[in-house]
């Protein structure tokens, strides 16, 4: 893609082509490590537009150049070349690979600029720089990569799903997430059932760039679904040459790294035996099981990987195909993953006519482990054995109710019979595909329209099945089968043009205007089939949908390439709210000084110094759920329909109803400077910012007199994160067997609520029930923890019961707590460097987290006493026990500020280390190895200090993985 | 020109998209459960659909069943219930229950010191307020159907509004009083204000409801009116400052006389037809007599964790048995204080001096009073060589001797009821009041549990008397009263035991009975004689006989309020009597744990109210918070 644009500008350029007397300058070109032809390089005649291209073997011929003339050739990804025609007119040229990609085209929403006339905030990350080691998941290659970019994988489970957050949290309510544009087709943010992660579809080794829009002058193309920042992911093109082929395989080994500090069967019989009543005693066994080793099993994941590359019948085209097979480290847990892509760029009609058609598709299959036993096995009574062999559910233990015979209602089920007796699996099928349309119109040659077609599809069946041997209270129990069935799809058309100018040889101008729309499309079917034999139909059907309709328009201007200006406005309506508040319309400006070529700027050691201003304001309605401002009835099922007589009527509830719904507006200030210096040595840049979102829909309390319900959303608030950004990039070594990079980047960022006017509880916590132990308060850093501050004895410990009565009214209840801490990082760093000697290379990346705090759930929840023989049954206690020594389940206990930790952690992510073998005819061969979560340094007493929004409840654990992998290139 | 034309068929391609893509923007729900107001409001049929919503929201929590798609947000579904918060504001906030567990909030209900921003405080409002929406659109909407069963509907509908207002009148004080659909805030109304409109509306519909018994079951008729009008006047003293004990009378006559009638049937044959309306087919088997209103429950149909599920699930712990029950299991949460099982007491030494003269005959063992070593339990001589006696023993052995003398006893040998001098012990099973009988002239003995009120259904084994720690289980006497089993002793509809079928009556005769006394002892101008008579017929229920009967001397204030205790446990009404007594937050009368201190101590009155949430305040500027919050 990026090629082609060379290469239809340097048509372009060639076209106001001038003629004088002179030689014909004839060469080749060559990538100056492997002496690999390039083909595709583009040469300009200094000081001119005269220029050319490099064929598939990397030859080119200039006529009439004059002797002293300069040629300039630029290849991206290489560092520029310039070379003076002196008597050698045979040249052979060799481009050497920069670190720099200054003239990169960077894609940034309805059409491209070049990396260096940027005015907004954007990242760019190519596959070159993206994380090594087992990555299954895509968010996963950029993860401590970006300042201000924090990807947080929800638990360790093969292929789960990832939190990305972009510059703090931007909504209360609706989506933190950023919007996904993969090859130009935004998609939908929900979720899709039977998938752990929305992104499972795109096989990573087949995305070429990840590029961050993160301020509003940068995505405010993108209009209401830009909140909370871009990516833009490109998959890779095919190219204009002859087929190489790639093939990769790697194989991961997983293993547990750590456990959950519980009692010993020891330590616990021995608690049993002080605490317990004779009838206490007598129920614990003799046996010593650790239950989280039960559970958890050394897991392996294969992945294998084939692309080609090349030209069909004159067209450029791509073709992949991976499949990937990873277990979990909780027994049973399996995801299977087959993807196919397909892309083609053709070119028509004199060039005129690009096509790019995109195709990828996949099938999983996943098997998901029941997450019940996670938590269960922390606190499964470890004298008892996972076997009971007079156990009437298939011979898995089981605490008896004395009374009925069956399990008691109130125990935990055995983890072991969780896992082996319950049989949750799905299948998804999805298809994304688009084609583009740029036609340059004939005899309006500055003028571009482009039609993007667009469709993801998707398409999941899964089902869980319940063995009637599983340890339940239900005495008629006899299995169950409960399935569901989830379709969805989301079209889109984009229609714009694009005009392109250069006046005066000085005045650039790039105007874009356009159209987009775009539907979102869902139904749920799910089905339970014990529920059919019982005599009742649990089907439960659950359509959606909703349209998005956009006009847009950007304007890119400047001057010589020094002065820049871009100013972007997006006009978007939904359906999804009232006609009359429908239209949003969204502007942005910015503004950029490339400084360092200011003629007083020459003799500076800067190579690139560009001051970048912007301001806009994007819309957010995402996670919003549809049709809220009509008036709508909702019927009730067949197991809430109300009796009158001898008949059961279903029911119909008016549904709360906020008819004023309007959009919630992001505006964000960003100010930033890009610097690059010491022969490019060393660049970076450094972005200080300011985002308000304003008219923050979230769901606020309103007076059921006024309404049908409690809780409508409602735009209420406003919110704002305030951030710097740092981020640097140095080769402080770089010589042709030896060379040394590293990146650092480290972002801070301040998130406030500045206006609110109810409290809204978050973080639900597992004892007891509706116990929360955050809260969104004005003035307050949003999930603040709002918690009872705990008293401690002069030794330290904390004195059970006893808090501190922050109001002085002589009562301790919910009016004591008090804000403390919040599960957000003050400040993230990221630091990877990469070494490479001869055909060895290494690379190890890291991560830092300063101010995140946890509320450790886990210890809150299973570190007292009296759970170890409550209910007729025994269960173990977290180690916190010994520090606590709480004896009593309290909602104040629960909540105190004890079980609110410092997470603040040092990872070692990743270390790999890879050898290449070269061999004749450019075929490559690589052998790596890698070792996945290395190393973590902290004091937060749990399991992991990076749970996303704070509660660490069951989590399920981060392997420690290793991998073996080669790659082959031919 | 040509390049012209190409322009424009590109303009002309991508407007023709354009005007297609805006009529998309009008999109309506397509999920088949989804309705508009045309659907539900299109005739009778289908209004009664929106009528059982107003029923079913004091019954269950939302729309799935037994959970999904919840009315009130903020709470966890199961909590959000209606009798369920009934049962925590108006019965745990009292001597009538404890409750074990840690939830938000819950711990401060017995304790008395709940905040402004109490869980269930704020949700039981959430779920009136709601009530009194959904009955405004209803009542507002149904007005252009003309059918007369669709004007019983709307009568029906302003009975709940009106019964919805009560509970809000009488657990927050001033609320808003709003009578048709608005999204303007609400001013805040007095509760003179909102008693003549519960007052008026009442009296109004008891003429457009149906005749009493004319409709189905589930739906109230004209009785239900009365009998709100009679609780409302019962409490006027406390709620405006005037009293209406006359009016109390008046519609408590109204009811008692309307065909209603105490279920009398003892359709499991236990001896006692109390029972009977606590049972699973409560509907049906008898008790559904008496019930003037009541929630219905379903195990397959109407599923929600609070209601009766709740009551059944949430009372059984320790060593009670669960299939006695009806249910899978128990959730070892809810148990009672000693002053409820106390009132139960039975006066054993009055029932004793009604046997007969004190012999030397008498009771000695480890399971009497003085153990082995006598004085021993002398018993009463009931005729020639025959003795009885009313006894309280623990669990443990006993025998018969003569003058605390081993040299003429007996016991029993085979336990067979036949007597040998000198016999083995006889082991008394569990502890209890006995009656036990002693026949010299064929050596025969009996020794049976002595029943006396049978509404005490109250589980002792493994639990003490005495509460030293509120989370413990075994801390209190647990409550049988309600089960999942019906009058043949069968477990309810759902199979697996999870959900309950049981009915709770929100209003029912025995309540208006007890009304009637209580206004005219207060000076209503009501009938003593009757009085006594409606009373013996709840206590001669409730012991099977008349040993229980009281004169007219007995009835006092106090008395009425303890029998409105042993009637009405657990049924939602104890903070409100305690109120017109005074005793709910003075020092005057304690209860374990009352005011979070074990012994009990007064608190301040301003917890006669509950508070408005804190969050409606922080909304709506035109209410203020009850004093004290």
């Amino acid at each position: 893609m990026k090629k082609i644009k060379l290469f239809l500008i340097g048509i372009l350029l060639s076209a106001s082509f001038a003629t004088f007397a002179q030689q014909t300058v004839k060469g080749v070109v060559k990538e100056k490590s492997s002496g690999t032809p390039l083909p595709g390089v583009s040469i300009v005649v200094k000081g001119t537009t005269i220029g050319t291209q490099t064929d598939f073997d990397g030859n080119f011929s200039i006529e009439k150049i004059n002797t002293g003339a300069v040629l300039i050739f630029q290849y991206l990804g290489f560092a520029e070349k310039e070379v003076t025609i002196t008597s050698n007119f045979n040249l052979s040229v060799m481009l050497d690979q920069s670190t720099e990609q200054l003239n990169e085209i960077v894609v940034v929403g309805y059409g491209s600029v070049r990396k260096e006339d940027l005015t907004g905030t954007t990242d760019l990350l190519t596959s070159k720089n993206f994380n090594k080691g087992p990555i299954v998941s895509a968010q996963s290659l950029i993860s401590g990569r970006i300042a201000g970019v924090n990807v947080i994988a929800g638990s360790g489970a093969p292929g789960e799903g990832q939190t990305i957050s972009i510059r703090g949290t931007g909504s209360l309510s609706l989506t933190n997430q950023p919007l996904y544009v993969i090859d130009g087709i935004p998609l939908d943010n929900g979720g899709v059932g039977g998938s752990r992660n929305p992104l499972n579809f795109i096989n990573p080794n087949d995305i070429e760039t990840f590029v961050v829009l993160k301020d509003a002058s940068s995505t405010a193309i993108y209009g209401s679904r830009a909140a909370n920042g871009v990516i833009l992911i490109n998959t890779k093109k095919g190219k204009n040459k002859e087929f190489k082929y790639n093939f990769s395989s790697q194989t991961t080994f997983y293993s547990i790294r750590d456990k959950v500090d519980v009692l010993s069967a020891d330590q616990f019989t021995s608690l049993v035996n002080t605490i317990g009543s004779p009838s206490q005693i007598a129920l614990l066994g003799a046996s010593n099981t650790n239950w989280q080793d039960e559970i958890y099993t050394s897991a392996i994941g294969k992945d294998n990987n084939f692309s080609a590359l090349g030209s069909l019948y004159g067209m450029p085209m791509r073709a992949s195909f991976g499949y990937s097979e990873h277990d979990g480290i909780l027994k049973g847990d399996n995801l299977q993953r087959t993807t196919g892509s397909i892309n083609i760029s053709p070119t028509l009609l004199d060039d005129h006519l690009k096509i790019d058609l995109n195709v990828k598709g996949m099938y999983t299959e996943n098997t998901f482990a029941d997450r019940g036993a996670i938590g269960g096995a922390i606190s499964f009574d470890p004298t008892q054995a996972v076997k009971d062999s007079n156990s009437q559910y298939g011979g898995y233990f089981a605490w008896l109710d004395a009374g009925t015979g069956n399990q008691n209602n109130l125990a935990p089920t055995n983890p072991l019979a969780l896992l082996d007796l319950i049989d949750d699996t799905a299948e998804v099928r999805r298809f994304v595909g688009n084609a583009k349309f740029d036609y340059k119109i004939h005899g309006l040659e500055d003028l571009t329209a482009t039609v993007n077609l667009g469709y993801d599809t998707s398409n999941s069946h899964g089902r869980r099945v319940t063995s009637a041997l599983i340890p339940t209270s239900d005495a008629t129990f006899n299995g169950s089968k409960t399935s569901f069935i989830q379709n969805s799809d989301n079209k889109v058309f984009d229609a714009y043009l694009t005009y392109n100018k250069t006046f005066n040889q000085a005045h650039n101008l790039t105007a874009t205007a356009g159209h987009a729309y775009q539907s979102f499309e869902y139904d749920n079917y799910n089905y339970d089939s014990e529920a059919k034999e019982d005599g009742n139909t649990y089907e439960f059907i659950d359509k959606s949908k909703n349209v998005l309709l956009s006009y847009f328009g950007r304007a890119n201007y400047d001057y010589n390439g020094k002065y820049y200006l871009t100013a972007t406005v997006r006009a978007d309506a939904s359906s999804k709210l009232n006609p009359n508040d429908r239209w949003g319309i969204f502007p942005s400006f910015a503004a950029a000084w490339s400084i360092h070529k200011e003629s007083f700027m020459q003799d500076s050691f800067f190579n690139e110094l560009k001051l970048r201003v912007g301001y806009g304001e994007v819309g957010n309605i995402n996670g919003l759920g549809d049709y809220q401002f009509l008036t709508r009835y909702q019927g009730s099922t067949d197991t809430a329909n109300y009796q009158f007589g001898n008949a059961f009527y279903q029911t119909f509830r008016p549904e709360p109803i906020n008819k004023d719904l309007r959009w919630e507006v992001g505006k964000t200030f960003n100010i930033g400077v890009d610097f690059s210096l010491l022969d490019r040595r060393i660049s970076g840049y450094i972005n200080a910012y300011v985002k308000q979102t304003n008219d923050l829909i979230a769901s606020a309390i309103v007076d059921p007199f006024t309404n049908f319900g409690n809780r409508i959303n409602a735009n209420i608030g406003n919110m704002e994160n305030r951030g710097i950004e740092f981020n640097i990039n140095a080769s402080p070594i770089k010589t042709e067997n030896f060379e040394w990079s590293l990146n650092y980047n480290v972002s801070l960022n301040d998130n406030k609520i500045t206006a609110l006017s109810t409290d809204q509880p978050q973080g639900g916590i597992s004892t007891g029930v509706g116990n929360n132990v955050q809260v969104h308060r004005e003035g307050e850093t949003a999930n603040s923890f709002f918690v009872f501050q705990q008293v401690y004895d002069v030794s330290g410990a904390p004195i059970e019961g006893v808090f501190v009565d922050r109001n002085s009214d002589n009562i301790i209840n919910e009016e004591d707590k008090y804000i403390n801490e919040d599960p957000f990082a003050d400040i993230l760093m990221g630091l990877n460097t990469n070494v490479s000697y001869k055909n060895w290379d290494l690379s190890v990346q890291s991560r830092a987290s300063f101010g995140n705090y946890m509320y450790n759930d886990v210890a809150a929840n299973k570190g007292i006493q009296v759970n170890a023989t409550n209910n007729n049954i025994l269960s173990n206690l977290h180690a916190d026990y010994y520090t606590s020594g709480f004896t009593v389940i309290s909602d104040k206990t629960a909540l105190s500020d004890h079980f609110v930790q410092d997470a603040s952690f040092f990872k070692i992510d990743n270390i790999s280390l890879g050898y290449t073998f070269n061999s004749a005819n450019n075929q490559t061969f690589k052998l790596y190895g890698s070792m996945q979560n290395v190393l973590i340094i902290t004091d937060y007493d749990g399991l992991d200090p990076e749970i996303n929004l704070g509660i660490d409840n069951n989590f399920y654990p981060r392997p420690r993985s290793f991998v073996l992998g080669i790659n082959i290139n031919f | 020109m040509k390049q012209k034309i190409k322009y424009l068929i590109v303009i002309m391609l991508f407007s023709l998209g354009v005007i297609s893509c805006h009529e998309d923007l009008y999109q309506s729900p397509i999920d088949p459960d989804s309705f508009t107001e045309e659907d539900v409001f299109s005739n009778a049929t289908e209004a009664q659909g929106a009528l059982a919503k107003l029923y079913a929201s004091l019954a269950l929590t939302g729309q799935q069943g037994p959970a999904g798609q919840a009315d009130i947000a903020d709470i966890d579904e199961g909590f959000s219930q209606y009798s369920r918060m009934l049962f925590n504001l108006n019965e745990l906030t009292t001597d009538h229950a404890v409750v074990g567990w840690g939830d938000a909030g819950l711990p401060d209900l017995h304790g008395l010191y709940w905040s402004g921003s109490n869980d269930f405080t704020e949700a039981m409002y959430y779920r009136l307020a709601q009530e009194v929406s959904f009955c405004n659109s209803f009542i507002d909407n149904a007005a252009i159907l003309t059918d007369t069963e669709v004007a019983s509907y709307i009568a029906e509908a302003r009975f709940l509004r009106a019964f919805t207002y009560f509970n809000l009148m009488d657990l927050y004080g001033n609320v808003p009083l709003v009578t048709s659909v608005t999204t303007e805030l609400p001013s805040q109304a007095t509760r003179t204000e909102l008693f003549n409109f519960i007052e008026s509306e009442l009296l109004e519909i008891q003429d457009l409801l149906k005749p009493s018994g004319a409709n189905e079951y589930g739906r109230v008729d004209k009785v239900a009116a009365w009998a709100l009008l009679s609780k409302l006047y019962l409490n006027a003293e406390v709620l405006i400052g005037t009293p209406k004990y006359a009016e109390a009378v008046t519609f408590s006559n109204n009811v008692m006389s309307s065909g209603y009638t105490i279920n009398n049937i003892d359709a499991n044959g236990n001896g006692s037809a109390y029972d009977e309306l606590f049972l699973a087919d409560n509907d049906r088997n008898g008790a559904q007599s008496e019930f003037i209103f009541a929630l219905n429950f379903d195990g397959m149909r109407s599923q929600t964790y609070g209601g009766s599920t709740f009551l059944v699930h949430a009372s059984i712990g320790g060593s009670m048995n669960a299939t006695d029950f009806g249910v899978n299991g128990g959730w070892g949460g809810l148990r009672t204080t000693k002053n409820l099982v106390n009132k139960f007491n039975v006066d054993v030494t009055a029932l004793n001096n009604n046997l007969g003269i004190l012999s030397k005959w008498g009771l000695v063992g480890d399971a009497t009073a003085n153990s082995w070593n006598g004085p021993d339990m002398e018993m009463h001589e009931t005729g020639s060589n025959t003795f009885a006696l009313y006894a309280d023993l623990t669990s443990g052995e006993m025998k018969f001797r003569f003058d605390e003398d081993w040299g003429n006893n007996y016991g029993d040998d085979n336990t067979d009821g036949s007597l040998e001098a000198g016999g083995s012990n006889i082991p008394v099973s569990a502890p209890g009041t006995y009656y036990i009988t002693l026949n010299l002239n064929n050596a025969t003995y009996t020794i049976t549990p002595f029943v006396g009120d049978s509404r005490g259904m109250f589980h002792k084994d493994g639990q003490t008397l005495e509460i030293e720690e509120i989370p413990s289980f075994e801390n209190g006497y647990a409550v049988a009263k309600f089960k999942n089993i019906d009058s043949n002793g069968n477990q309810g509809s759902d199979a697996a035991g999870d959900f309950v079928d049981t009915d709770i009556p929100l209003i029912r005769l025995a309540e208006i009975y007890l009304n009637y006394a209580e206004a005219t002892l207060r000076g209503g101008g009501g009938d003593l004689g009757l009085a006594v008579t409606k009373i013996n017929e709840l206590r001669e229920r409730a012991y099977g006989n008349s040993n229980g009967n009281i004169s007219s001397g007995d009835l006092t204030l106090e008395f009425v309020l303890d029998e409105r205790s042993r009637e009405l446990y657990w049924e939602g009404q104890r903070r409100t009597d305690l109120i017109r007594y005074n005793y709910f937050t003075s020092e005057t009368y304690l209860w374990p744990f009352k005011g979070d201190s074990k012994n009990g101590v007064g608190v301040d009155a301003f917890r006669n109210l509950f508070p408005l949430p804190n969050n409606i305040i922080t909304t709506n500027p035109n209410l203020i918070q009850n004093p004290g919050y």
